[in-house]
């Protein structure tokens, strides 16, 4: 099942104190280290220094069945699986770029495949190209029509941009080709966008859980998780969080929604150790940086370090995957709202997902521009985040 | 993958094995063009060089120093038939040197030192960059360029396999186009700076005399007024902005933008309150100085091109100059023609300055314990 990697709910930072000055000083600190990390060419001490380890399927001996993909599609099609699911799990871009480089000439303009262009269209997703996606998605759909994953995927893809009549139509070809509870999970995480969210959050937790598969059972839990949250049940959103991680350990989407609501809560001690060996995961090692934060753990530069890199390398490459992620880490981890703003107008006009919305509120709230997330809020209410979360989507609720 | 040994990172040291962020797969060419010659290097991640060519010869999963020395000749074969500089009269004969190691965020790289002589002085450098063209269509080259003095940056690779380089024409007035435009959009975003420079000149058409405000009889003390304090808060800032923009100075962002909205508070409140009634300038000047950090904080997030670091800064700084201008030419004309009303001087001069000050209240409060 396709799932949008991209969502992530925001939380409400916890409550910060007179502690501008210590991570003012911090911030200055994590910059320096990060100045420490490029420090120039060097030769190691001795042969037997290890300088690298190579994750299973980014190894050269695979060539050997790169090569047979290029001219067998039953080959191509399990290994292009096989990245995306390695780069889902560890978060790895660049197993994105190994997915692509297989599926290429199956997705050209001469034979393609539709299952090629619809793994395609889920890297292209997972790189945050939504209108790219939706043009990949079409081309699959034009080649054969009846094609659940190519639908489901289209459904998650306007879902994120907001565009919910087209992500609910979208859900209902899906229905006709899939199981009844994948059918409702579509639709209803759409209708609860559309503000339905209490009569969506009803009916999913109504679905007989006996029937389901482990997969779908984690996903609807993940969305039951994240409209209890939006609802302000907080204890019932962790509860369905646990619940959709018990069936799937390492979906990094869940993890993340989870650590915000445990961030709300403040428990930022709970998140490192919910989130310990994720930190290679960008949209996770946001949540850490922001724990650490709240902790005074030392830990913070290591993390804010390497955000920034990250933030930098992927600005020289004239990309923007994770700017939901940078205005969040610019707002809450480095305490720079006009810079943070920026970023999440440049996001809004990508992607509109509850958590899209409140950072922008958040931004606009500390630059004391309120007015320039008046769409955000009006989007907000629609998908129906309680007034309470719109109007202090950082902080505590007293 | 656990967390990266605190000590470790203490000492300034990266171990690239014990942790990875997530980064998509990127190289660094360095290139700097003197007369016929080329240097630089070429730094590629150990994970793209063993994908592309394999390093790790006992199939371990770990590539050690050792396992890179010796594959050190087939690295030198990859790049040269991977890599190409081209100018007009032909290609350049590219040489790389001994390999060594640098570390990146997101683990170890190749560093690769590279030499090559072109025919002729190149007016026009090619760059054809093919690196993991085929094991990872989203790996890109990150190019600096450096010809005369100038460094232009590029993204290699992907759709864009070759790309061509005018080593004779700065791109310095494309650099100034785009950063005078940063400038103009940044006073008008940063309405803080604006309301500060507003509350100093809310009470440059007037005159203090015995506790109250009278309308200033002529034109040209107004005007004096206006200029000292718009010249003042223009050189602080553009003072500050300079250091900071050279990394000379670094102030906390947070305080920066604690004392910009205790400014706008002190400057507002003297027009209710007054303490400082002459010579206004002398708070748009020192307060002046921090704002400059603010406006050096925008500066930093776009980064100032290397080669035309210079002109840009100057553009920037021309640019919210410009802004705040045209918000003065605005707003001033106005005031003078009102100043003799009693709306101005009892309403909008007391009630507004309490308002602004009331609202850059609320951003200290945000700003400095948010």
């Amino acid at each position: 099942m396709t799932k949008s990697s991209t969502r992530d709910p925001s939380s409400r930072q916890a409550r910060q104190g007179r502690r501008g000055w210590r991570d003012a000083l911090l911030a200055l600190l994590s910059a320096t280290a990060a100045g420490a990390v490029c420090a120039g060419p060097y030769i190691p001490a001795s042969d037997a220094a290890i300088l690298a380890e190579v994750p299973v399927g980014a190894q050269h001996a695979d060539v050997s069945v790169r090569r047979l993909a290029q001219g067998r599609l039953d080959v191509a099609l399990p290994l292009a699986q096989f990245y995306i699911g390695q780069a889902r799990a560890t978060g790895d871009l660049r197993f994105l770029g190994y997915a692509e480089a297989v599926l290429g000439p199956w997705v050209g303009k001469d034979s393609p495949d539709a299952t090629a262009l619809v793994y395609l269209a889920t890297i292209e997703q997972s790189r945050h190209a939504f209108d790219k996606a939706l043009l990949t998605l079409d081309r699959a759909l034009s080649l054969r029509r009846d094609n659940p994953q190519a639908w489901l995927t289209r459904a998650t893809v306007l879902r994120v941009q907001g565009q919910y009549d087209e992500a609910g139509a979208a859900c209902t070809q899906f229905a006709a080709g899939a199981d009844e509870v994948s059918a409702a999970i579509c639709s209803q995480g759409v209708i609860a966008l559309q503000g339905g969210l209490a009569s969506a959050y009803a009916a999913l937790a109504r679905l007989p859980v006996q029937t389901m598969a482990a997969p779908e059972r984690a996903w609807r839990d993940s969305e039951l998780g994240e409209m209890a949250a939006r609802l302000g049940d907080d204890g019932a959103a962790e509860r369905w969080f646990a619940s959709s991680l018990a069936s799937n350990r390492n979906d990094f989407y869940v993890l993340g929604a989870y650590a915000d609501l445990l961030l709300r809560g403040h428990r930022p001690a709970q998140v490192l150790q919910l989130l310990r060996g994720k930190d290679s995961i960008e949209p996770l090692l946001l949540r850490i940086a922001i724990a650490q934060k709240q902790l005074h753990d030392p830990g913070l530069r290591d993390s804010q370090a390497r955000l920034a890199a990250a933030f930098a390398a992927e600005s020289a490459r004239g990309e923007s995957i994770h700017r939901r992620e940078q205005a969040r880490y610019l707002l809450q981890v480095e305490s720079r709202p006009r810079e943070a703003l920026a970023a999440a107008l440049l996001n809004w006009q990508v992607q509109r997902e509850p958590d899209d919305g409140l950072v922008l509120v958040a931004a606009a709230q500390a630059c004391g521009v309120p007015q320039s997330a008046a769409t955000a809020v009006t989007v907000l209410h629609l998908q129906g985040v309680r007034d309470d979360g719109i109007a202090h989507p950082f902080q505590d609720t007293p | 993958m656990t967390l990266l040994p605190r000590l470790v990172l203490l000492a300034g040291l990266f171990l690239a094995a014990t942790a990875s962020a997530h980064v998509a797969s990127n190289s660094f060419l360095h290139l700097a063009v003197t007369g016929d010659r080329v240097e630089g290097s070429l730094e590629l991640s150990l994970r793209d060089a063993e994908l592309a060519l394999g390093l790790d010869a006992n199939r371990d999963g770990k590539v050690s120093w050792g396992e890179v020395r010796t594959a050190q000749g087939s690295l030198a074969t990859y790049f040269q038939s991977h890599l190409h500089l081209n100018v007009p009269e032909g290609a350049c004969d590219v040489k790389f040197g001994s390999v060594m190691i640098s570390d990146r965020v997101d683990g170890a790289y190749i560093w690769q030192p590279l030499a090559a002589i072109c025919p002729g002085r190149p007016q026009l450098m090619t760059v054809a960059y093919r690196l993991l063209d085929e094991e990872d269509p989203s790996h890109r080259g990150l190019l600096s360029l450096t010809a005369r003095e100038v460094t232009q940056s590029a993204v290699l690779g992907g759709p864009r396999v070759v790309q061509q380089f005018d080593l004779a024409r700065p791109s310095a007035l494309n650099a100034f186009r785009e950063y005078l435009q940063a400038g103009i959009g940044h006073i008008w975003s940063g309405i803080d700076h604006l309301l500060f420079l507003l509350s100093l000149l809310l009470p440059a058409v007037l005159l203090r005399r015995e506790d109250r405000w009278q309308a200033q009889p002529a034109a040209l003390p107004a005007l004096l007024n206006i200029m000292k304090v718009v010249t003042a808060f223009t050189l602080a800032h553009s003072i500050t902005l300079g250091l900071a923009a050279f990394d000379l100075v670094r102030i906390p962002s947070r305080l920066t933008e604690s004392v910009i909205a205790a400014s706008i508070i002190v400057a507002a409140l003297n027009n209710v309150m007054p303490w400082v009634t002459h010579a206004r300038w002398r708070i748009a000047f020192a307060f002046g100085l921090l704002h400059g950090f603010g406006f050096a904080s925008v500066l930093t997030e776009l980064g100032l091109p290397a080669g035309a670091r210079i002109v840009s800064l100057v553009a920037f700084n021309l640019g919210v100059e410009a802004g705040q201008l045209a918000v003065v030419l605005l707003v001033m004309p106005v005031a003078y023609v009102l100043r003799r009303t009693a709306i101005y001087r009892f309403g909008v001069l007391p009630w507004g300055s309490l308002a602004i000050a009331g609202l850059a209240s609320v951003w200290f409060v945000q700003r400095a314990l948010g």
